[in-house]
């Protein structure tokens, strides 16, 4: 029932997710993961068919390390993006960032349908892949969520991340304890903006075409709902949630054509049923001390 | 005494619209002391905390630090010049565990994680807050809370600490208790504190000056004897006779 195919999307979502959690943690808002993702995915199949010197052949291939630095170009891409149009958006709080983030969604879906060399409502196609099937994918998407994840994990103990964790919580407070929280948001802004745009890039060499529909405000929702289905409070969260709401509707086909109620249906009761997500800090707990490396214990410092 | 004070107000005045929250307000706080700051309500002393710490922008004058004036500078950076606030609504990080919420105020200094922890430790430690270092701080009891938000501004380790109304909500044994502790940690940390207070007695007793606002005027300025006796102090306070 999963091949290969669904569990490179399903590590793709995983990779969502956490684009959305990063800023969330800081107490950000942000929907502007799909126009990142959609960044880097443009740049990505723009690079692929037509740069030549990346060394794409007429069959269609193309050499890992090509698809590497096409990988690294669609994260600094979005990344760059980000520096910019953070600077603007973060200076708004709540719905307002949300709002505005939804704008720059569909400005850059618009842009990509309209621009003279991204192909149109077509899009582009024949993108060139260096896998010769979908199982090949599995290792960067996973090496991709490991490091990602990696790094979510490690900033729980390190001041930056203590620093959005006190910003999610209060950001005056936060602000008058010496906080520059202009660029602590701006940094988790810009990480979350790499991880879309390098996601956005395999995604497109996965997909084999690209077009503007990739980055819309549908995704915005369903990465949210990764996030709030699977919890913001650790980045385990993010990870279930993208998993999981991927591969459901592929593991509904049986069902039939009920299936995308059904996927509505725990989209809406998830939250009423796990209110804080799927994994809790107090879920953590009690599986067990290791998962949860903020909390210090009295002996550590003795 | 050629020493500039540490923190000196020039005739800071402070309009939110049509209301004058303070009104051409002068005073110096020199290094060391504890310096009072009371007043009925509405009289705009918090306003003037927010002034200090760079919450709020003053409408007119200048408020320096050491001589400069840092009117320019964002919050933060007037938190990394020496000077750390509590909030008289408490505003701690409520899903962060007391241990972390020293932890996240502590980004420069100490840069290393094993001396972040063993200072933060400390704090803990000299406020009596170290059997709940795991719990949430929005768990925690009302003094506790009052504490925690206290050892926060210091792991920030200023020199000048403003204080609003740390002892709102507290019993008279606990009001004792918070005078005492606010006196070592001026001592042991070389505090310089400014201290918002209603319960003029507690004051009487901690500070070495202090100043009363009334509606948005500094009306008295002087040791807390001088300010006992003060007849417009009184008039405040007491009401006018007529």
């Amino acid at each position: 029932m999963i091949d290969n195919g669904l569990l490179v999307q399903m590590l793709l979502g995983a990779l969502l997710g956490l684009s959305v959690y990063l800023p969330l943690s800081a107490g950000q808002l942000s929907l502007a993961t799909p126009a990142f993702y959609a960044v880097g995915g443009t740049l990505a199949a723009l690079l692929s068919t037509r740069w030549s010197a990346l060394g794409a052949t007429a069959a269609g291939s193309l050499p890992p390390a090509s698809f590497l630095l096409v990988l690294i170009l669609g994260g600094l891409l979005a990344g760059g993006l980000a520096v910019v149009v953070g600077q603007l958006v973060l200076r708004l709080r709540g719905i307002y960032l949300a709002i505005s983030t939804i704008a720059l969604v569909e400005i850059v879906r618009v842009a990509i349908l309209n621009l003279p060399f991204t192909g149109g409502a077509v899009g582009i196609f024949s993108i060139p892949q260096p896998f010769s099937e979908a199982g090949g994918y599995l290792v960067p998407a996973l090496a991709m969520l490991g490091l990602t994840a990696a790094l979510c994990h490690r900033l729980e103990t390190l001041p930056l991340g203590r620093a959005m964790g006190a910003i999610r919580e209060d950001e005056l407070a936060a602000r008058c304890m010496g906080i520059d929280t202009t660029r602590v948001k701006l940094i988790a802004f810009v990480i979350s903006a790499v991880v879309a745009g390098s996601t956005g890039a395999l995604a497109a060499h996965f997909l084999n075409t690209w077009n503007a529909r990739q980055g819309s405000f549908d995704v915005s929702v369903t990465t949210l709902a990764f996030v709030i289905l699977g919890g913001s409070r650790t980045w385990l969260g993010p990870v279930a949630g993208g998993l999981l709401l991927t591969a459901l509707p592929e593991l509904l086909r049986p069902v039939g054509d009920v299936r995308l109620v059904v996927f509505g249906l725990v989209i809406l009761l998830g939250p009423v049923i796990f209110p804080g997500g799927l994994v809790t800090t107090g879920l953590l707990e009690r599986l067990g001390r290791s998962f949860v490396p903020r909390r210090h214990s009295a002996s550590e410092v003795r | 005494m050629t020493q500039p004070p540490l923190l000196e107000l020039q005739e800071i005045t402070c309009r939110f619209g049509g209301l004058v929250a303070l009104d051409r307000v002068s005073f110096s706080v020199h290094s060391g002391e504890i310096f009072g700051l009371i007043g009925p309500n509405g009289a705009g002393k918090t306003t003037l905390f927010n002034l200090i710490s760079g919450v709020t922008v003053a409408s007119a004058g200048k408020v320096c630090w050491r001589g400069e004036s840092i009117l320019a500078l964002p919050p933060h950076r007037r938190n990394r010049l020496g000077m750390a606030r509590t909030f008289q609504n408490l505003r701690l990080f409520d899903r962060l565990t007391v241990l972390e919420n020293l932890m996240a105020t502590m980004q420069r200094q100490p840069s290393s994680e094993r001396e972040r922890l063993r200072s933060a430790w400390q704090l803990l430690e000299e406020l009596g807050l170290i059997q709940l270092a795991d719990r949430d701080a929005g768990t925690l009891a009302y003094g506790d809370r009052r504490r925690l938000e206290i050892a926060r501004a210091l792991a920030t380790r200023p020199k000048l600490l403003l204080l609003d109304e740390p002892a709102a909500g507290l019993n008279p044994s606990e009001k004792d208790g918070l005078c005492r502790l606010i006196s070592a940690l001026r001592s042991r940390h070389q505090l310089t504190v400014m201290v918002i207070e209603h319960h003029v007695p507690l004051l009487m007793r901690l500070c070495d000056r202090m100043a009363v606002l009334d509606f948005g005027v500094r009306i008295a300025l002087g040791s807390p004897e001088q300010i006992r006796h003060d007849p417009r102090v009184i008039e405040a306070y007491l009401g006018g006779a007529v």
